[in-house]
């Protein structure tokens, strides 16, 4: 599979190993993994309109994955996004973001959970 | 800040009060409203005694009596029942006796009425002959001032003398016997005396000159009161009790003036001061009863709001901890997955899957490193304390700072009242909470535009207590935010303090202490904690 195939992954979070560790798992899947500390970070990188699917962590400082999902959401409505997050409690805001979030994956998730979620979103929009 | 706008109770700014109305100084409101009340009396009385109204005369209407004894002995009776209620409390006699002055006009109100032509029989009194009612009406306006006139001569020297507990019962039966006696032993004397009595009066109508020999007397015990009273006025009891006796005052020259005659326009303007004074204290008490229902009220829901919080710290902190163990274990599965993927591969990837098992290892030892803060922070010995000086530490925790202060531009300031401010401590869990407020501050700052000032003030208070303040110039906390300040999911930090605000309130509150945090002006936001000083080093 060539490099121009492959199907490009943008992941955000505020924990260096999950980062490192999702774009890994990302990697070993195939996928092209493009990986930011931040929601402003990744904002800032211009990566937006090449990738094919987002995976941000909920709870970070400043702009947070909820945030985050609806600003991209306005720009590129049709960008799967898939929100993880440590505190269960978060769930509760999800029906706020509407079409905004494509799915939530609560910490520690599986892996092929993971892969499951993005193989999933990156399928049902070409 | 006013009572009403304090959203936390601060400790400080709440110091134990006395709300009885006997022991509390009357505001300048009250004080304006007394003075005003006394001119209005003066208007009413110069409008009835050379103004306009001077000639104004008004039907005799028999109904009027009884509706004013009544209305006089309600009042005056509910006034002694709550002063004695409060005896009861304060249990210092001087109340007493303004509770059985109280006693004696309401019952004094029973032979006044018995004796009053009129109204059970035609022309006549019940009992009596045609001189008790004015007797009775100059015991009433005698005794009195009398009681008052003890109760300012002996309030001062009994302040401080208290009735005990088991005492007081025995204190309000004696006083409560002897008012009725004295009633009793009055009434007595003006009923069956009445062939004997000075003859103040013409007939069941008209008062004759010698109405004045009385009358005078009355004038001056009760003036005499007035200016002992006024001498010795402190509480706001006092003032409302001088108003009443002015009125008492005043009713003597109306009841002869213009018109010496029951049903004049004076007599019952008299009748009118009479129902005033009497209830001037009564709505006193009332008005004190109201706002001391309202400030429990407040007081109650206050300290809900707090245990809520409280309650709400545990499942804050077991919540930081689960995400704190959570984060390297989501690490840790998903390299694994990712190891495990690369091997599976039909060629296996053996340089991608090490990579993935040397980050599982790393993960593995950060997730044991997360586990022995947590140990370190709730062990034992975390609770050991050393003696330290505040003002140090807070100059240490502000120098790890000092990059970030000068990376965004931030000013500091700092401020203590004590060279040395020694506390007992534990050291590493305070500098833990000291640096998360510091960068709290710098992260609410680093945002905005306007200067950015980070003030630290430490302060030895009075109680044994030491205050610190970290205040900010930054965004503030939202309304919305106040109540979910101390939850996990507030705190969105990741400067690697691995803490939020919720464990910096249980170290605090573990140190006997307690953190709170208010709006700073013009803007931003204030924490502040207390704890307890070394009593050693300060004596």
């Amino acid at each position: 599979m060539t490099d121009a195939s492959r199907l490009v992954i943008a992941a955000i979070d505020d924990d260096e190993s999950i980062l490192w560790s999702v774009g890994h798992l990302l990697e070993s899947a195939d996928y092209a993994a493009r990986l930011f500390t931040s929601a402003t970070e990744f904002l800032a990188s211009d990566c937006l309109p090449e990738i094919d699917c987002l995976i941000s962590d909920i709870d970070m400082p400043a702009i947070d994955g909820f945030e985050l999902a609806r600003l991209v959401h306005a720009a590129r409505p049709s960008l799967p996004t898939i929100l993880v997050t440590g505190y269960p409690d978060t769930l509760k805001r999800l029906p706020a973001a509407g079409k905004s979030v494509s799915s939530v994956l609560t910490k520690p998730f599986h892996g092929p959970e993971l892969l499951a979620a993005v193989e999933n979103a990156v399928r049902r929009c070409p | 800040m006013s009572d009403d706008a304090a959203t936390k109770i601060d400790p400080a700014a709440h110091p134990p009060q006395h709300f009885i109305l006997s022991t509390l100084s009357p505001s300048a409101t009250q004080t304006r409203l007394a003075l005003a009340v006394v001119c209005g009396i003066l208007v009413v009385f110069s409008l009835l005694t050379v103004g306009p109204l001077k000639g104004l005369h008004l039907e005799r209407v028999d109904a009027f009596v009884p509706a004013y004894v009544t209305t006089m002995f309600i009042c005056d009776f509910i006034t002694a029942l709550l002063l004695h209620a409060q005896f009861a409390i304060v249990r210092t006699r001087a109340i007493l006796l303004v509770a059985s002055a109280y006693l004696f006009a309401a019952l004094v109100m029973i032979p006044f009425i018995l004796v009053f032509p009129g109204v059970f029989v035609a022309d006549r009194g019940l009992v009596g002959g045609m001189q008790s009612t004015s007797w009775v009406y100059f015991f009433q306006h005698a005794g009195f001032p009398l009681f008052i006139l003890a109760y300012a001569l002996l309030k001062d020297r009994d302040y401080g003398q208290r009735s005990r507990q088991g005492e007081a019962v025995r204190d309000i039966a004696v006083s409560v016997a002897t008012t009725i006696a004295i009633v009793a032993g009055g009434a007595l004397l003006f009923i069956e005396g009445a062939p004997l009595l000075l003859q103040v009066t013409t007939d069941s109508m008209h008062f004759g000159p010698l109405w004045w020999y009385p009358a005078t007397g009355v004038l001056l015990l009760n003036a005499a009161a007035i200016t002992v009273l006024w001498s010795r006025r402190r509480v706001a009891l006092d003032l409302w009790l001088l108003v009443v006796m002015f009125l008492y005052v005043v009713e003597i020259p109306l009841s002869y003036y213009p018109d010496p005659r029951r049903f004049s326009s004076g007599w019952y303007a008299v009748r009118g001061f009479g129902v005033l004074a009497s209830g001037i204290v009564l709505m006193l008490l009332i008005h004190e009863i109201a706002t001391l229902y309202g400030r429990l009220l407040r007081a109650v829901n206050a300290q809900h709001r707090e245990r809520e919080a409280r309650l709400m710290t545990g499942d804050a902190v077991a919540a930081s901890i689960a995400h704190e163990v959570k984060q390297p274990l989501t690490a840790m599965v998903t390299a694994a997955d990712a190891g495990l993927r690369f091997l599976d591969r039909s060629t296996p990837n053996v340089d991608k899957a090490k990579d993935a098992f040397r980050r599982i290892v790393a993960d593995g030892h950060r997730a044991g490193e997360v586990v022995d803060t947590l140990r370190a922070t709730f062990r034992n010995d975390a609770r050991e304390r050393t003696s330290l000086d505040l003002n140090e530490l807070i100059q240490e925790s502000l120098a790890l700072g000092r990059n970030e202060f000068q990376r965004h531009g931030i000013v500091v300031h700092t401020e203590s009242n004590r060279p040395l401010l020694e506390v007992r401590a534990n050291r590493v869990q305070l500098q833990q909470v000291l640096l998360n407020l510091i960068m709290n501050a710098v992260d609410a700052m680093a945002t905005r535009d306007e200067p950015r000032i980070l003030s630290v003030k430490s302060e030895a208070s009075p109680g044994d207590s030491v205050i610190v303040s970290v205040a900010d110039t930054g965004t503030g906390i939202g309304a919305h935010d106040v109540d979910h300040i101390f939850d996990p999911l507030y705190s969105t930090k990741s400067n690697g303090m691995g803490m939020g605000l919720s464990i910096c309130r249980a170290i605090i509150e573990a140190h006997q202490g307690r953190l709170w945090f208010a709006p700073n002006t013009p803007r931003g936001a204030v924490f502040r904690f207390t704890l307890q000083s070394n009593p050693a080093v300060l004596a």
